[in-house]
């Protein structure tokens, strides 16, 4: 088959090799999104997990920073696999994504995602040694766990929408 | 090897095709709350929504409770507490699972139910909540007996991992559901 020349970077990635294989497969774009939902949903879990500890709602006699070492390991397992098979989808139709709002406010939000957790575990993390065992936390705690939830409340939302509006914006 | 597989599943469906199913999907897109969730563009989409957030409390819970009793992760807590703080996520969980899954049938009934592979992600769930029932008693009762010591069996050990490798399955059917030829 052949595919037009490529006028931007995003066409570029999307008419490589590498993309045309995925985007040619029967079951590779299906696969692919089969590991990456498995992913996210150890990353959402787990995040959800530490968010309610933050929000004082669950786990409330297990410390922050027991809570913490148990879960991010997988939570960060999970991300690498997420953001690996998300990539490797994203490149099968590169241009169609750019151009998809939900797509791009997704991308945005997990920005937002991670600036929250490292602001959380950079600057208020600094003095979790004086409430590692209160069951409430700081407000800056609490505000972490709930921005949290609601961020990737929205990347899941954004991701499904992404998959019913291909298609409608390009 | 996946001509073969394909193949299969095709005429699983083919033969769902015959059976009352046909009718019974029809008749469901004719009801008022299949209406009500075509009628809208967002429905379908926020009910996945709902179904994958309900999908990460389950899993991420089962996986917690699972590292726990094979001692990966949380051994800072005894295993009764563990299986007590998860085990209720883990059902209230699947209740989200169930009622969401269950919009999504009715919005789109005969995409899934004349398809081999929602069957078969029928069964495995099936089999996965009865596995988790015999899980959950034989961690439960032994961790109490057995106090803060209590070290599970091999055979329970195994069994948590088979609940985690049997769920990412059900994911795999849940997402291929929309994919097989039917």
């Amino acid at each position: 088959m052949m595919y037009p020349e490529p006028t931007n970077i995003w066409e570029s990635i999307e008419y490589s090799s590498l993309g045309i294989s995925i985007a040619e497969s029967l079951w590779a774009f299906p696969l692919i999104e089969s590991f990456h939902v498995m992913a996210l949903v150890t990353v959402f879990g787990t995040v959800l997990i530490m968010d309610l500890r933050l929000l004082g709602l669950a786990s409330t006699k297990v410390p922050v920073t027991q809570m913490s070492s148990d879960t991010l390991k997988w939570t960060w397992i999970g991300f690498v696999i997420a953001a690996i098979t998300g990539t490797l989808l994203f490149i099968s139709k590169a241009s169609t994504y750019m151009v998809n709002p939900y797509f791009l406010t997704k991308m945005g939000l997990m920005a937002a995602a991670g600036l929250n957790m490292v602001i959380f575990h950079f600057l208020t993390y600094k003095s979790v040694a004086s409430w590692d065992s209160e069951k409430a936390l700081p407000t800056a705690a609490k505000v972490a766990g709930g921005l949290s939830i609601l961020f990737w409340l929205i990347i899941v939302f954004c991701g499904r929408a992404i998959g019913f509006t291909l298609g409608i914006y390009y | 090897m996946l001509d073969f597989i394909f193949d299969i599943l095709f005429y699983i469906t083919d033969w769902l095709r015959t059976t009352f199913l046909l009718d019974f999907a029809f008749w469901i897109t004719e009801t008022s709350l299949s209406l009500f969730m075509v009628e809208n563009f967002w429905n379908v989409p926020l009910a996945q929504v709902v179904h994958i957030t309900a999908i990460a409390a389950a899993f991420g819970s089962l996986l917690m409770l699972v590292l726990r009793v094979n001692e990966k992760a949380g051994t800072s807590v005894s295993v009764s507490d563990t299986a007590a703080r998860y085990l209720p996520w883990v059902w209230y969980g699947l209740l989200g699972i169930v009622l969401s899954g269950l919009l999504m049938i009715t919005a789109e009934p005969i995409r899934n139910m004349v398809n081999s592979v929602f069957w078969i992600k029928m069964a495995l769930l099936v089999v996965t909540v009865l596995i988790t029932l015999a899980y959950q008693k034989a961690v439960a009762a032994k961790a109490l007996a057995g106090g803060a010591s209590y070290q599970a069996s091999g055979g329970t050990r195994k069994t948590g991992v088979l609940l985690i490798v049997l769920w990412l399955f059900i994911m795999l059917a849940g997402r291929w559901i929309a994919y097989v030829p039917v």
